[in-house]
């Protein structure tokens, strides 16, 4: 990786840095230069995912034609590495429409840099994360009963159930961020039409609607943007919220806690903030796009990450405090197990990953270096899912009858979909770096000086 | 401003004409010049939403998306509160853990999403049916030019009798070039 002072480069508040782009056109040819050519680096990357996902397939095929039993779940535990993943996999979902809703309707101007390309992992976390309670079922080809509609079954769902609340949150989530996200993209797929020929302009052409740039279009484009920032904001904190009362509401020990929705949706955002550093660190020196996404970007996104650290940690320590002050012995009891019982290794190495390692970034020197950033940023993701094995497994392996006690432990049909889920989602990210701006041109050119002549006229 | 099929001699046989701008100056006097003409049926094309060009154009007026935003999310609160209730009602021995058959307190979450979603789908739609798009018949508009780094002021159909004086108009304000009819087709360098 590059030094600091060589990537540090372009931060919109300074407006002597070495490469801060001068012309509209310049910002163009950066970012378009690299689409559509594949190297090396590229395909490796590709190949890599493509192969754990045809993995994950295979592991699937297995669960269709063997049944549920080649999974792990079983009574007592009957939400497996499937819930936990999905679960992991809406979390990361969440960064991006913070970015790109929130730091919008805040003005913040670093996220201009990264937000195209969190959007795109949010659509994909959120498609990923889809695909397991489809796994979840079994029976997948039934996944359609999910979703509201007169049937000659005359069987409707219960929308008093926070499974059904979950059903309607994620795909209002995933149908406003996909939107939100196309939307956001039109301008800067003319743009590639623009430049390109044959028979990639066509295509281009065509998923770019006609865009033109003209006064009409900007003016309502710029208006229906905030109005779908604006609803797009509140999804953030509701999602998870709803996700964490698929929890929450059940008298489960260990889950019937009001302090849940706050606490998922710092994990959400502390864990999609790691996965945009994760994914954006490798992706800036394989594309070059240092002059817009650099160690500001992620210094930024590092403190994000420092402050729902610490949200979570108090959370942590809270759930502690309130189970031993209730003086709820199922509570207390289930509470003690997760830290000295049989997956006291999970607890554990959840609390190092989430509560400590990001403590180094406190220092602004780890903060800003390349390294640092990636290597705890990875950790990070590793804790997330860690919390959630914590959160699902403990609770329903020790529940309130000690004679259905059991442990669980996931097969290798389970870790191949687990493994599968993250090629799946890295190949429709590969894919989409190769293919579409990563970086919002249209925005970058905002933070560019507008070329003007000079009174006179 | 600036949308009408033609200028105001609509009964004329028109051309197009397109001013092309380098400078975001000399843009915004060449509208302000097309203002106090009171010359109508023109477009401004630019490679990015300066609030300069849509204060100009619009003079604050805004865009009608919102009403779609508004009757969409007002019709999706609805939505989201009789689908669930008159489920229940439809089946009201169904009825977990002793709550009323219709209970506002847990649809409040189906309320509110589908609040956000149909809010979000009439802002979409409302951004289709306003900003002209899908619009890839329209090849009046056509100038790669302007998604790279250029502004243009175009008269998709103006009338021939004043064009002339159209054009001085229009150099005048920094126009670098002004060009009509469909002859002139440009390409930005394939990266």
């Amino acid at each position: 990786m590059a030094s600091n002072d060589a990537i540090y480069g372009y931060d919109p508040r300074d407006p002597a840095a070495p490469n801060r782009p001068t012309t509209y056109g310049q910002v163009n040819r950066d970012i378009i230069r690299p689409l559509l050519r594949p190297t090396a680096l590229w395909l490796l990357a590709m190949a890599i995912v493509v192969g754990m996902m045809v993995w994950g397939g295979f592991a699937w095929y297995q669960q269709i034609t063997m049944g549920m039993g080649v999974a792990g779940i079983t009574h007592p535990v009957m939400w497996g590495v499937y819930i936990v993943t999905f679960v992991f996999w809406i979390g990361i979902g969440h960064a991006g429409t913070l970015i790109s809703a929130i730091l919008f309707l805040v003005y913040s101007r670093w996220r201009t840099g990264v937000y195209r390309a969190s959007e795109a992992m949010t659509v994909f976390a959120v498609m990923t994360a889809l695909l397991f309670p489809v796994l979840h079922l079994g029976r997948c080809w039934q996944a359609y009963w999910f979703f509201p509609y007169p049937n000659q079954r005359q069987l409707w769902m219960n929308f008093k159930s926070p499974l059904m609340w979950d059903v309607f949150a994620i795909s209002t989530y995933f149908t406003v961020s996909a939107v939100f996200f196309y939307v956001g993209l039109v301008p800067d797929i003319a743009i590639f039409r623009d430049h390109s020929k044959g028979l990639i302009r066509k295509v281009y052409g065509a998923m770019a609607l006609g865009w033109h740039g003209t006064d009409r279009q900007w003016h309502h484009y710029m208006a229906a943007y905030g109005f779908f920032a604006a609803f797009a904001a509140p999804l953030v904190l509701s999602v998870h919220s709803v996700v964490s009362w698929d929890f929450a509401m059940a008298p489960t020990a260990g889950w019937h806690s009001t302090i849940f929705p706050p606490y998922f949706v710092a994990g959400a955002i502390f864990s999609g903030c790691a996965m945009v550093i994760s994914l954006l660190m490798p992706m800036t020196y394989l594309f070059k796009w240092e002059p817009y996404v650099n160690l500001w970007h992620f210094e930024n996104l590092a403190k994000m990450c420092l402050l729902t650290s610490g949200i979570l940690t108090y959370a942590y320590g809270m759930e502690y405090f309130i189970a031993w002050y209730s003086q709820n012995p199922y509570e207390w009891a289930i509470f003690s197990w997760r830290a000295t019982g049989d997956y006291a290794w999970a607890f554990w190495l959840m609390v190092f990953c989430n509560c400590v390692a990001p403590l180094v970034w406190y220092s602004k020197k780890m903060r800003t270096n390349p390294w640092s950033l990636f290597i705890v940023a990875a950790i990070i993701n590793v804790g997330m899912w860690l919390e959630r094995f914590n959160i699902v497994i403990s609770s329903t392996a020790h529940n309130f009858d000690p004679q259905t006690w059991a442990l669980y432990s996931p097969t290798w049909v389970e870790v191949g979909v687990l493994i599968g889920s993250a090629g799946w989602f890295g190949t429709w990210f590969l894919l989409f770096c190769k293919t579409f701006p990563a970086v919002a041109i249209t925005e970058i050119k905002e933070m560019v000086a507008p070329p003007v002549k000079g009174a006179g006229h | 401003m600036g949308h009408a099929a033609t200028t105001v001699h609509h009964d004329e046989p028109g051309v197009r004409l397109k001013a092309v701008y380098a400078h975001l100056d000399c843009l915004l006097a060449g509208i302000a010049r097309m203002k106090a003409d009171h010359t109508e049926g023109w477009t401004v094309q630019s490679p990015l939403p300066r609030h300069e060009i849509l204060e100009a154009v619009y003079e604050g007026r805004p865009s009608p998306v919102r009403w779609w935003t508004l009757t969409g999310a007002i019709a999706g609160l609805h939505i989201g509160f009789l689908l669930p209730a008159l489920t229940a009602a439809q089946w009201p021995m169904i009825n977990p853990g002793g709550k009323p058959v219709v209970s506002l307190v847990p649809y409040a979450v189906i309320m509110f999403e589908c609040t956000i979603l149909f809010g979000s789908i009439a802002t979409l739609l409302g951004l289709m049916f306003h900003s002209g798009v899908p619009a890839m018949l329209d090849r009046s508009l056509k100038d790669p030019r302007v998604t790279d780094a250029s502004f243009t002021i175009v008269f998709p159909s103006a009338p021939r009798s004043q064009v002339e004086k159209l054009k001085a108009a229009l150099v005048a304000t920094g126009a670098i070039e002004v060009t009509t009819g469909d002859d002139a087709v440009y390409e930005v360098p394939n990266v």
